[in-house]
C-alpha cells in the first residue's frame, strides 16, 4: 500500500518585467480621452503613471524585453508557458496579411515560437495560455508546476505574459488604469527564491459575459472564495500569511478584502502601483520584483498572490520565501 | 404614562361595531390604504386624508365601492396649516385620528424627514386636541424608533441616547416624543410597525421597502458586501397583521399607550437565516443558478464604510445606487435587539406568534416568482 504521494518542491524565481516606452501622467492620458474615469478618481484610486508601447514596439517585444532582464537565467528552460491576457497578442502576425490573403497562417504566427527561437531553447516546448485574462500568469505558474510533476525530465520552466492594447483602446479596464507591458518568471525544481506551496484557480464561466457592475458585484464573495480555498488546500489559515502581493488595483478594494479576510492591511503590498498602474496580468511578479530589490520579504515568511480577470476568472498562488 | 381617556369608557363609539368618525392620514400609504378599507369595512364613518388629487384617485380606485363611503379632504404635511380643510363642523364628528402620514424612506434628509414626520405630527396633535368627541389619538410608527438602542425593548418610551440610523429613525421618535408630551391630554397610542415583509402569509408583494430592494440586488449579483452580523435578528410582520392590529388597537375600548406590532424574538429571524433562505429559493431558477451568484459576504461596520466610501472609484451606477440603498439602514444589522409585544399579546386575545421562516420563505418565493414585480405571478 503506498501512502499520498509527495510532490517534489517546486519554486519560483527570476521576476523580471519590461513596460511600454512611453509613461504617461494620469493627468495626461485622462485629457487625451483615453480613460472612462477622471483623474481625480484614478488618482483617489492609488495610479499616478502608466506605460504605453510606442508605434513600434509589440507585445513580443514587451516580451523579449522581460525576459531579458533575467540574462541567463532563462537558458536551460524546458518548456515556455506563453500567456497573454489578450487573445490578439498570441499572434504576432499581420492581420492585413490574412486580410488580403485569406491564408490564417498569419493568424497563427505565434509568440512563443519566436521566444523559443530567440532564446536558443531548442528543447523548450511551447505552451500558449490566453483565455484567463488578467489571472493568465499565475495561471502559467500552476501549469509549470504540472509540467514538472508530471514530466520527470523537465527541471525548469520560463512562464511569460506580455500584453499590449491595440491603438485606439481605452487604457482602463473594470476602473483600472492599465500599461502595456510584459514579465517573466522562472518556475524551477531548483531551489529558487520562493517555493510554491499552493495554486488555485476558480472561474464562473457563466460571467463571461458580466458587465463592471456584476463583476464588481462578484469581485469581493468570489475572491474570498478563491483565498480561503486556497489556504485550506494546504491547511493555511489567513493569520498564516505574512504578505499579500495582489493585483493592482483600487487601493480600497483592498482595504476591504483585507478587513474581509482578517489580513492586516498593512500587509497587502502593490508598491509597483502608482508607477506602473495595472501590468494586465504581470502585476504579481512586477511587485514581487519590486519586492525583492527592496528585500522587504524574509525567509520563511508567506506570500499570497491573488489576481481576478474577465472570463471570469481568480487565481492565486501561494509561496514561501526560501 | 397613561392615555387620558376623553370619553366615558361605556360611551366608545369607535369599536368594531361601525360607529364613529375616524380620520386617516396618510390613506394613500401601503399600510393607510388598507387600514382605511378596513375601517370602512367595518361601517364606520372615515375621512381619508391624502395629499394629492393624483393620490386620492389611487385611493378611490384602490378601495373601490368603499370609496364612496368615504370623505376625502386634502391634506399636505408640508404646508404651514395642513388640515385646514379639515372644517370646525367636521372637528367635532371626529372621534378618531389614525395618523399614519410620513416619509418612511430611509435615506431621507433631516430637513423633509423633519417637516414630514415632526411637525407633520405637530399639525396631527393640534388636530386631535381641536376635535372635542376625540376618543383615540393613534401614531402609527415604527419599532426603529427605538434606534441603535440594544436589548430589550420595551413597549415604553425610548431614550434617545443609542443615537439613530437615519433621519427617518429619529424623526420617528421625535414624533412620538410629540405625542408623549401631550399624554395628560390626549387619549393616545402609538403603535410601532415592524418592517413589513408581505402583503399576508402567501408573501405577496405589492409594495417594495429597502428589505425587499435589497434582496433584488442580491438576485441580479450586484451587492458584494452586506453589513450586519449574521445572528442580528430581524423582526418582520405581514400588512395584513399590522393593519389588524392597529384596526383594533386603535378602539378606544382598547387600553392606549404605546405597543410594539411586531412579534418577539421567537417569532424573528437572523440575517444569516434569511440569506440562507432566500438564497435556497433564489437556486430555483435556473439563470440565477446558472450565473453561481454567491451568497454576499457580511460585512464588519469599518468594511462596509469603506465599501461605500470608495464605491465610486470601482464600481458603476448600479453598484453605486445598490449601495446606497443598503447604507441607510446598514447600522441596524448590527444591533441586537429584543423586541417585547408583550401588552400586544394582551390586547390581541386571539394573537399568534408566525413561523417567520415561513413567511421569509413564501415573500423570497414571491419576489422570485414576479421577478419583484415585473412579471405576473405564477403561484
Amino acid at each position: 500500500m503506498s501512502g499520498p504521494r509527495t510532490l517534489e518542491p517546486v519554486y519560483v524565481d527570476d521576476f523580471c518585467f519590461s513596460l511600454g516606452h512611453r509613461k504617461l501622467s494620469v493627468e495626461d492620458t485622462v485629457a487625451a480621452g483615453h480613460t472612462r474615469t477622471d483623474a481625480a478618481g484614478l488618482l483617489d484610486a492609488g495610479f499616478r503613471y502608466h506605460h504605453v508601447c510606442d508605434d513600434e514596439q509589440s507585445s513580443y517585444d514587451l516580451a523579449a524585453a522581460a525576459v531579458a532582464g533575467m540574462g541567463d537565467r532563462s537558458s536551460g528552460a524546458d518548456a515556455i508557458v506563453y500567456a497573454t491576457c489578450l487573445p490578439l497578442n498570441g499572434n504576432v502576425g499581420d492581420v492585413a496579411r490574412f486580410d488580403r490573403s485569406k491564408d490564417v497562417k498569419h493568424l497563427m504566427d505565434y509568440p512563443a515560437s519566436r521566444l523559443q527561437a530567440d532564446l536558443g531553447l531548442d528543447d523548450a516546448i511551447v505552451l500558449g495560455l490566453n483565455q484567463q485574462a488578467c489571472t493568465s500568469m499565475l495561471g502559467s505558474i500552476r501549469v509549470a508546476r504540472g509540467l514538472l510533476a508530471t514530466e520527470p525530465d523537465m527541471r525548469r520552466v520560463l512562464c511569460v505574459t506580455a500584453d499590449r492594447f491595440p491603438p485606439g483602446a481605452l487604457y482602463e479596464q473594470a476602473y483600472n488604469l492599465i500599461s502595456d507591458g510584459a514579465a517573466a518568471c522562472t518556475v524551477t525544481k531548483d531551489v529558487g527564491a520562493y517555493k510554491l506551496l499552493a495554486a488555485h484557480q476558480v472561474t464562473n464561466g457563466a460571467m463571461v459575459t458580466a458587465d463592471d457592475d456584476e463583476t464588481v458585484g462578484a469581485y469581493f464573495s468570489y475572491t474570498h472564495r478563491l483565498v480561503t480555498e486556497l489556504l485550506a488546500k494546504v491547511g493555511r489559515t489567513a493569520g498564516e500569511v505574512d504578505w499579500v502581493v495582489p493585483q493592482n488595483t483600487n487601493a480600497k478594494a483592498w482595504q476591504i478584502l483585507a478587513r474581509l479576510l482578517a489580513i492586516p492591511a498593512d500587509r497587502v503590498l502593490c508598491p509597483s502601483m502608482p508607477d506602473v498602474a495595472h501590468v494586465i496580468s504581470g502585476d504579481n511578479v512586477v511587485n514581487l520584483a519590486y519586492l525583492t530589490a527592496s528585500n522587504v520579504v524574509q525567509p520563511g515568511q508567506v506570500v499570497l498572490l491573488v489576481m481576478a480577470g474577465y472570463g471570469m476568472n481568480w487565481q492565486g498562488v501561494l509561496l514561501e520565501k526560501a | 404614562m397613561n392615555p387620558v381617556p376623553r370619553r366615558s369608557d361605556s360611551g366608545s363609539s369607535g369599536g368594531e361595531n361601525g360607529e364613529g368618525l375616524v380620520l386617516v392620514t396618510g390613506a394613500n400609504g401601503y399600510l393607510g390604504r388598507e387600514l382605511s378599507r378596513r375601517f370602512l369595512a367595518d361601517g364606520m364613518e372615515v375621512v381619508l386624508a391624502v395629499r394629492s388629487s393624483t393620490a386620492r384617485s389611487d385611493v378611490a380606485a384602490a378601495l373601490g365601492p368603499l370609496a364612496e363611503r368615504a370623505r376625502f379632504v386634502a391634506v399636505d404635511l408640508t404646508e404651514a396649516e395642513p388640515f385646514a380643510a379639515v372644517h370646525p363642523a367636521l372637528r367635532r364628528r371626529i372621534t378618531s385620528v389614525v395618523h399614519g402620514a410620513a416619509v418612511t424612506r430611509f435615506n431621507v434628509d433631516r430637513e423633509v424627514a423633519a417637516l414630514v414626520n415632526v411637525e407633520g405630527t405637530r399639525h396631527a396633535l393640534a388636530l386631535a386636541r381641536s376635535c372635542p368627541e376625540l376618543e383615540s389619538f393613534t401614531l402609527v410608527g415604527t419599532v426603529y424608533s427605538s434606534g441603535l438602542q440594544v436589548g430589550r425593548i420595551a413597549e415604553e418610551a425610548h431614550s434617545d441616547e443609542a443615537g439613530f440610523a437615519n433621519f427617518y429613525e429619529w424623526s420617528k421618535w421625535e414624533a412620538e416624543q410629540l405625542v408623549l408630551a401631550q399624554a395628560d391630554e390626549l387619549p393616545w397610542r402609538v403603535l410601532r410597525v415592524a418592517t413589513v415583509a408581505a402583503d399576508d402569509d402567501t408573501g405577496a408583494v405589492t409594495h417594495h421597502n429597502a428589505f425587499h430592494e435589497t434582496l433584488k440586488l442580491c438576485f441580479y449579483g450586484l451587492l458584494a458586501l452586506l453589513p450586519g452580523c449574521g445572528d442580528t435578528p430581524l423582526y418582520f410582520v405581514t400588512r395584513a397583521f399590522a393593519v389588524d392590529a392597529v384596526r383594533r388597537l386603535t378602539d378606544p375600548a382598547c387600553p392606549g399607550g404605546i405597543y410594539h406590532v411586531a412579534h418577539d424574538r421567537s417569532a424573528s429571524i437572523t440575517l444569516d437565516q434569511l440569506l440562507d433562505i432566500a438564497f435556497e429559493e433564489f437556486e430555483s431558477v435556473d439563470d440565477f443558478r446558472k450565473k453561481r451568484i454567491l451568497r454576499p459576504l457580511l460585512a464588519d461596520e469599518e468594511s462596509f464604510d469603506l465599501m461605500v466610501d470608495g464605491v465610486t472609484g470601482f464600481a458603476g451606477s448600479l453598484v453605486t445606487q445598490a449601495l446606497a440603498n443598503v447604507a441607510p439602514f446598514a447600522r441596524q444589522l448590527y444591533v441586537t435587539k429584543d423586541l417585547d409585544n408583550s401588552r400586544l399579546r394582551s390586547a390581541l386575545h386571539d394573537y399568534e406568534a408566525p413561523d417567520a421562516a415561513s413567511l421569509v420563505r413564501a415573500t423570497c418565493h414571491q419576489l422570485v416568482a414576479t421577478r419583484w414585480g415585473r412579471r405576473a405571478a405564477h403561484v
